[in-house]
């Protein structure tokens, strides 16, 4: 990137945004950390002990292994959906962090996206520990499965814009339970991570087609399975880039004018 | 005639729900002084300064013209707050993160390298006083001290304009004495310095000009020692009781006043202003002694003369 004498570039600034997080995250790295390796090992040891025995095989895969490769990136949505609805409403709100950023050379748009690839980057951090502990367990293999974090990166991004676009509205954090709740908990129920979508009635399908953890879970199971590799992932692909860029823009426009009067 | 850091023309701000918070303000501030804005709260200072780095979007006028160091803050945000270092009127510290942390984080929004960053930091905390509380959690800090943080966390870019937003409010005094010398020593290192305030001592202190605004508007301008002598007449009688006039209280009415001698009442006392003292004297020997107190008029009246005695619904 070219230097800029005025002021640092775009990347040194979106970068410096990174940072912060990074440091704040990473300062209590033992209570962070656990988590993301936690939560996928009671899953599945629940499943894997309780559940899945009773399912048999389909769609060419365990139904442990079905269950295991959706959770790589529902871990990542929900990661990415918490650090940009309550963090976000409390380094708004609460903490003020945003008015000591803006007061250094960091624009509202640097801030926001900023923010938004933080988010994305503990989207690929989250898939990657379910990765780790699923192929511990034996149930995927890990060298076959290395791009997970790249869509575990754009599955994070896809809801932080998503998050950041609610925050954006929200003047009580209370008011995150309707897009928790009404949202993301039907979408994880849904969207292809606990049976497959072809097993809801036609007219749901469609508007699971519309839903946005559809495509990521679809594209993550193939790249974690490194196998059903077909052209209309790219639609899903497609599908993501496109909202997230969207959906950014929007939330960008609208924390502006909530955060420069 | 030197530059001027900053140029502001008929700078106005209503916000959304329609209150006028910067109504019509025009001023000039030449590089290397200190420049301070005086007003009760929800006067528009620190609307006024928002506006100057693009915190607060100003009013789209044509008569409007804003440059800081030759930038539009409307245009060119950026290139301004690399420039300027802000001391918000809260302190918006990282409160997770320890006192060099914040600072080391904080460098990297003005893309400092790491290197340079670890000497800077060190020489800051050295120059705020703070060199013991390096390893320290924000939130153990004193108020004072983390004033003293904030101000240190303004200065890492070097900057040629340091904006402070109530620097010392609710700090004790000898803090507030070690931020005036700080402020003071920036002063002769050529840094551009705006400051809101409301205590009239700070601006005596530290401002080389001074405006007095209220609900808005600019209500007086010039350097301190000037106002003093122009705005207000140099002596005052305070009877805090009023009531010690008693039936005598007549003959203190506007009327029969020598004259030169100014009364206002307000805030249960009268105030009897006058540019010779012996005049309150023989005012005061009139009074039971005790309950009158004759002294030189400060910032502070003046400011309450120009200001309006009545709080206003924003106080």
């Amino acid at each position: 990137m070219k230097c800029n004498r005025l002021y640092p570039s775009l990347a040194s600034r979106l970068g410096s945004v990174w940072y912060r997080h990074f440091r704040t995250y990473t300062k209590d790295i033992v209570s962070n950390g656990f988590p993301p390796f936690m939560e996928p090992l009671i899953f599945l040891a629940g499943m894997g002990l309780g559940m899945a025995r009773y399912v048999p095989n389909f769609v060419g895969m365990s139904y442990l292994q079905f269950l295991a490769t959706g959770l790589v990136m529902t871990s990542a949505m929900f990661t990415a959906s918490f650090e940009c609805t309550f963090g976000t409403f409390i380094r708004l709100e609460f903490d003020k962090i945003y008015d000591g950023m803006l007061a250094a050379p960091l624009s509202v748009a640097n801030v926001v996206v900023g923010e938004a690839i933080w988010a994305g980057t503990k989207g690929a951090f989250f898939s990657f520990a379910v990765l780790v502990i699923i192929s511990a367990f034996g149930i995927v293999n890990f060298f076959t499965a290395l791009l997970t974090p790249i869509v575990g990166f754009l599955t994070g991004l896809l809801f932080a814009a998503i998050a950041l676009l609610m925050t954006s509205f929200v003047k009580n954090i209370n008011h995150f339970n309707f897009y928790f709740t009404g949202l993301l908990s039907p979408m994880f129920m849904f969207c292809g991570t606990i049976f497959p979508i072809t097993n809801l009635p036609k007219s749901l399908q469609i508007v699971a087609e519309l839903l946005p953890l559809t495509h990521p879970v679809r594209l993550g199971r193939v790249v974690v399975m490194a196998s059903g590799w077909k052209y209309s992932l790219l639609l899903d692909l497609f599908y993501m880039v496109c909202v997230t860029s969207i959906v950014l823009f929007l939330a960008v426009r609208r924390l502006e004018h909530r955060m420069v009067k | 005639m030197p530059k001027n850091a900053i140029e502001v023309d008929h700078l106005f701000k209503t916000y959304a729900d329609g209150t006028t918070a910067v109504d019509d303000v025009s001023f000039r501030i030449p590089e290397g002084t200190c420049f301070g804005f005086l007003g009760p709260n929800g006067a528009g200072k620190t609307t006024l300064m928002k506006m100057l780095f693009g915190m607060v979007r100003r009013d789209c006028r044509k008569e409007t013209h804003v440059s800081v160091f030759g930038f539009d803050p409307a245009r060119n945000e950026l290139a301004i707050k690399h420039l300027s270092g802000v001391v918000p009127q809260d302190d918006n510290l990282d409160a997770e993160m320890n006192v060099s942390a914040n600072l080391l984080i904080y460098s990297k929004f003005y893309g400092l390298p790491s290197k340079e960053t670890r000497l800077r930091i060190a020489e800051l905390l050295d120059f705020m006083e703070l060199k013991e509380k390096s390893e320290s959690k924000v939130n153990d800090l004193s108020g004072g001290m983390k004033r003293r943080l904030v101000i240190a966390r303004a200065l890492l870019n070097k900057p040629r304009l340091l904006i402070l937003d109530e620097p010392t409010t609710g700090l004790d005094p000898q803090v507030r004495q070690v931020i005036w010398d700080k402020a003071r020593s920036l002063k002769k290192e050529g840094v551009t310095i705006l400051l809101t305030t409301h205590y009239m001592e700070e601006a005596y202190q530290i401002a080389d000009s001074i405006i007095i605004m209220d609900k808005g508007k600019r209500v007086i301008e010039g350097s301190p020692r000037e106002l003093l002598s122009k705005g207000i007449e140099s002596w005052v009688l305070e009877v805090l009781d009023p009531e010690t006039m008693g039936a005598s209280g007549e003959t203190f009415s506007e009327g029969c006043l020598s004259p030169g001698v100014r009364r206002e009442d307000g805030n249960s006392r009268s105030q009897f202003f006058s540019d010779h003292p012996e005049t309150l004297r023989e005012l005061a020997s009139r009074l039971p002694s005790g309950a009158t107190h004759v002294r030189p008029t400060n910032l502070e009246d003046l400011f309450l003369r120009a200001t309006g005695r009545q709080l206003n619904e924003m106080q």
